[in-house]
C-alpha cells in the first residue's frame, strides 16, 4: 500500500479523484455527441463517414462567426449554440444529396476515399473562408468561473455540459424508441432492402439521417468551442477518438456509443494520472482488447 | 482503423501515379535568368497560422530586393512547395526541386522534424539549404554541417532569455508543462539547465508532458495546482496553448502561480484568447507595437506600416519578420559571394556577417552558420482598448546568451561520437 501511495500520491485524495471522474465524464459527453452521429450514419447508410470530424470543426467555426455577428448579450451564446448545429446539418444535407447518394452501391473502399477526400476539401474550404488564424469563443460570462465541488474548483461550463449531454441522450432515446421516424431508422439498420420494399422512401430517410448525424457533430463542435482553440486541425484529433469510441461501442449502436464515450473519457482522464507516458496508447489498447473479446464492439451486432 | 489506412494508401497512390505522368515533362531551366530558390513549408492545415505571415514577409523582401535591381543583376525567385507537415513529403519536394526544377538553393521548414530531414537531404545532395522557420538547435549544432544555414533564432536563444528573466525574480519552486516531442523536450532541457546555472537554489518539483496536440488539459491543471510550485514554464504553443490557457482560467491557475510561456505573448495566441489571456504571464515574442521598442528601433514603426500595406491590412507577426529577414539574409549571402555557386556562398556563410533590420542587428555566425537576432522578454497586460498585449519589453541580444562556438564544437563532437557507437 505504501508503494502505491508513493507512486500515486493522489490516491488518498478522495475529492481529487471525484473531480477527476467528473472531468472524465464531461470529456466523455463531448465524445458521445460526435460519435453517436457517426455511429448513426453508419448504422443506416453503411458509410463510415471520415468527414465527421470536419463537420465537428465546421460547427465550432460557425459558432465563432455567429458569436461575432450576434449582439453581445447573454442570450447570444445560446442562440448561436442553437443555430450553429443547424448550419452543419444543412452542410451535411448538401454532402449527402450531391455526393454520397451517387456511391451507395459502390465498393466500400470508394466510399472511404470519398469521405476521406471530403476531409481535405472541407479543411481547405475552412482555411479559405475563416483564414489561417486561431479563433476562440469566450465562455458566457455566467459560466466563465468555477464552482467548488467536494472542496475542489470545477469549471462551471463543464457542469453545464454534464447536464446538457444526458438531456441530448434522453432526447435521442425518445426519438429512436418512441417515434415513427426512430422506428424507421432502427428498421433501416436491420434490413434496408425490406424497408424499401415496404414502401418507405429510403433515399429520403438517408438524407434525413445524414443531416441528423451532422447536426450532432455540429452540436459537439459548438459545445466544445468555448473550451478549446477553434483552429485548423481540430478535425483530425476528434475524428481519431470518435472513431475509437464508435468501434469500442459497436458500429451503429446507440447505447454502445454512450457507454464507450464515457469509458474513453474516464480512461483519458485517469490514464494521464496513472500512466502519463502511455496515456495515448491506452486508448488503442482498450480498442484492441475489445476487438479481440467482442469483434463487433461492446454493443454491436454481427452482420449476417 | 484498418479501413482508414487502406483508404489513405489508395488515396495516395492514385494521384501520385497521375502526377508522375505530368511531372515528367522537362521544364527548361532559365539559365542566367532569375536566381531560383525552392521553398518547402507547410501551406495547408494547422501551420498556416504561422506560415502565411511568414510567406507574406518573404515575398515582401523579395519584391523590395528585385525592385532595387535584384541580386547580381538577377531577380530572386522562390518556388513554393507544401510539405503537409511531413518530413517524407518535404524530402520528396526537395528532391523534385533540386533534380527537376534545378533550383540554386533550398529554403523553408516550420517543424523541426521537416527541417532536420531536408537538412539531411541537402547534405547528401550537396545543395545549400537555408532553414528559415523551424527552431530546433540540433539543426546547426548537434547535426550541423556545411550545407545548412539557419536564418532565424533557435530554441537555445529565446529560452535562455526567459530563464535569465526568471532568475531575476524570486521564484524557487518550479514546475513545467511541455508537449512530449523533440521541441518540447529541447525547450525544457534548455530552460531548466540554464536557470539552475544562474540560480542554483531553484527546485524542479513537478513535470507535465501532454502529448503534442492534446486538447483536454484538465488533469494536468489539477496536477499543477497540487504541485506547490511558485512558478511554471510552458513550452506549449499555438492552438494547444490556447486550449490550455482557456481550460486553466476557471481554476485561477495564473493567479496562484507565475506563468512563463515564450509563445503566449504572440498575437496568434493573445488575440483569440482576448479577455481570457493570462495577465501577468512572462513571455517572449515580437512586440513591434511597443513604444519602447519603437523608440529603440526608429525604423520599426515605418516597417510595420509598410508590411500592413503590403499584406492588405494585416498586422506584422513574428513569422512575418522571420520571412522578411530570411529573404534578405539569403540575398546578402549570394551578393557577398558574387556568385550562386554553392561552395562560394558557403564560404561567405562560414566567415559570417552582420545585417541591420528594422528590429535590430542580426548576426550570421560563421562557425555554425546560425542567425543570432535580438531577443525580447515582456509581460502580458491588457491595453486601454481591452486587447491583451506584451508590455514591459526588455531587449537582450542573442549574442550575449547563446552557446559559444566552442560549446557548439563540443556538441557536434558528442553527436559524432554517439553516431559512431
Amino acid at each position: 500500500m505504501e508503494t502505491i501511495t508513493a507512486l500515486f500520491p493522489w490516491i488518498t485524495n478522495g475529492p481529487l479523484i471525484l473531480v477527476q471522474v467528473m472531468s472524465g465524464l464531461s470529456v466523455g459527453m463531448f465524445l458521445f455527441l460526435v460519435s453517436v452521429g457517426m455511429s448513426l450514419i453508419f448504422g443506416v447508410t453503411r458509410i463510415v463517414n471520415l468527414a465527421h470530424g470536419s463537420l465537428y470543426m465546421v460547427g465550432a467555426y460557425l459558432m465563432v462567426t455567429l458569436i461575432g455577428f450576434l449582439p453581445q448579450r447573454p442570450w447570444a451564446f445560446w442562440l448561436a449554440l442553437l443555430l450553429a448545429p443547424l448550419g452543419v446539418a444543412v452542410v451535411g444535407g448538401v454532402i449527402e444529396v450531391a455526393l454520397l447518394r451517387l456511391i451507395y452501391r459502390r465498393d466500400p473502399l470508394m466510399q472511404l476515399i470519398l469521405t476521406f477526400a471530403l476531409i481535405l476539401v472541407i479543411g481547405t474550404l475552412v482555411l479559405i473562408v475563416w483564414g489561417p488564424d486561431n479563433k476562440s469563443v469566450p465562455r458566457p460570462e455566467a459560466l466563465a468561473g468555477s464552482v467548488r465541488v467536494f472542496g475542489q474548483p470545477f469549471p462551471t461550463y463543464y457542469l453545464v455540459v454534464l447536464a446538457l449531454a444526458p438531456l441530448v441522450a434522453v432526447g435521442l432515446w425518445l426519438i429512436f424508441y418512441r417515434t415513427r421516424w426512430g422506428m424507421l431508422i432502427r428498421a433501416a439498420t436491420v434490413d434496408r432492402e425490406m424497408l424499401g420494399a415496404l414502401g418507405v422512401d429510403v433515399s429520403r430517410l438517408y438524407t434525413e439521417v445524414f443531416m441528423f448525424g451532422s447536426w450532432l457533430a455540429g452540436l459537439g463542435g459548438a459545445l466544445a468551442a468555448p473550451t478549446v482553440a477553434v483552429a485548423l486541425g481540430m478535425d483530425g484529433d476528434v475524428l481519431t477518438t470518435a472513431f475509437v469510441v464508435v468501434v469500442i461501442g459497436g458500429l451503429g449502436s446507440f447505447a454502445g456509443s454512450f457507454v464507450s464515450a464515457l469509458l474513453v473519457g474516464e480512461l483519458q482522464s485517469f490514464g494521464i494520472l496513472i500512466f502519463p507516458a502511455i496515456s495515448i496508447v491506452l486508448l488503442f489498447a482498450l480498442m484492441a482488447v475489445v476487438l479481440i473479446v467482442r469483434p463487433c464492439g461492446l454493443f454491436g451486432r454481427p452482420e449476417e | 482503423m484498418y479501413m482508414r489506412r487502406t483508404s489513405v494508401t489508395t488515396w495516395m497512390v492514385v494521384p501520385s501515379m497521375l502526377l508522375s505522368l505530368t511531372a515528367g515533362v522537362p521544364t527548361v531551366a532559365a539559365q542566367g535568368k532569375p536566381i531560383r530558390i525552392g521553398e518547402i513549408n507547410s501551406y495547408s492545415g494547422l501551420a498556416t497560422v504561422f506560415t502565411f505571415p511568414y510567406k507574406e514577409g518573404l515575398l515582401m523582401a523579395t519584391k523590395e530586393i528585385n525592385d532595387a535591381g535584384g541580386v547580381l543583376g538577377r531577380p530572386l525567385e522562390f518556388i513554393f512547395r507544401d510539405d503537409k507537415l511531413r518530413p517524407d513529403e518535404a524530402v520528396k519536394a526537395a528532391r523534385e526541386l533540386v533534380l527537376q526544377e534545378q533550383v540554386d538553393f533550398l529554403a523553408g521548414c516550420i517543424t523541426s522534424a521537416v527541417g532536420l530531414a531536408v537538412s539531411a537531404y541537402a547534405k547528401e545532395a550537396k545543395t545549400l539549404y537555408f532553414a528559415t522557420h523551424c527552431q530546433t538547435s540540433r539543426l546547426t549544432w548537434d547535426d550541423g554541417h556545411r550545407y545548412v544555414a539557419h536564418t532565424t533564432n533557435n530554441v537555445n536563444q529565446y529560452v535562455r532569455v526567459m530563464a535569465r528573466k526568471a532568475a531575476t525574480l524570486g521564484y524557487k519552486k518550479w514546475a513545467h508543462i511541455s508537449p512530449d516531442y523533440e521541441y518540447g523536450q529541447n525547450m525544457w532541457e534548455e530552460f531548466s539547465t540554464y536557470l539552475k546555472q544562474l540560480k542554483p537554489d531553484v527546485q524542479y518539483v513537478q513535470q507535465n508532458w501532454p502529448k503534442l496536440g492534446e486538447s483536454d488539459h484538465s488533469s494536468y491543471i489539477t496536477a499543477l495546482l497540487q504541485s506547490g510550485s511558485e512558478a511554471f514554464f510552458s513550452a506549449l504553443w499555438g492552438a494547444q496553448e490556447i486550449n490550455f490557457v482557456k481550460q486553466a482560467q476557471p481554476f485561477g491557475l495564473f493567479d496562484k502561480m507565475r506563468f512563463f510561456a515564450p509563445a503566449v505573448g504572440n498575437p496568434d495566441e493573445l488575440d483569440p484568447l482576448g479577455k481570457e489571456a493570462p495577465i501577468g504571464a512572462v513571455t517572449s515574442g515580437f512586440a513591434w507595437y511597443d513604444e519602447g521598442l519603437q523608440k529603440r528601433h526608429p525604423k520599426l514603426a515605418e516597417w510595420a506600416k509598410r508590411y500592413t500595406e503590403w499584406s492588405k491590412g494585416k498586422e506584422p507577426k513574428l513569422g512575418a519578420s522571420w520571412g522578411y529577414a530570411s529573404g534578405y539574409i539569403i540575398a546578402e549571402a549570394i551578393k557577398r559571394a558574387k556568385s550562386t555557386d554553392t561552395d562560394k556562398v558557403i564560404g561567405v556563410l562560414s566567415e559570417g556577417f552582420e545585417m541591420d533590420f528594422p528590429w535590430g542587428k542580426v548576426v550570421m555566425r560563421g562557425c555554425d552558420q546560425q542567425a543570432i537576432p535580438p531577443q525580447w522578454v515582456g509581460v502580458v497586460k491588457m491595453n486601454a482598448q481591452g486587447r491583451p498585449i506584451m508590455t514591459e519589453v526588455e531587449e537582450v541580444h542573442g549574442k550575449e546568451i547563446v552557446r559559444s562556438c566552442d560549446e557548439v564544437a563540443q556538441l557536434r563532437a558528442a553527436a559524432a561520437a554517439k553516431q559512431k557507437k
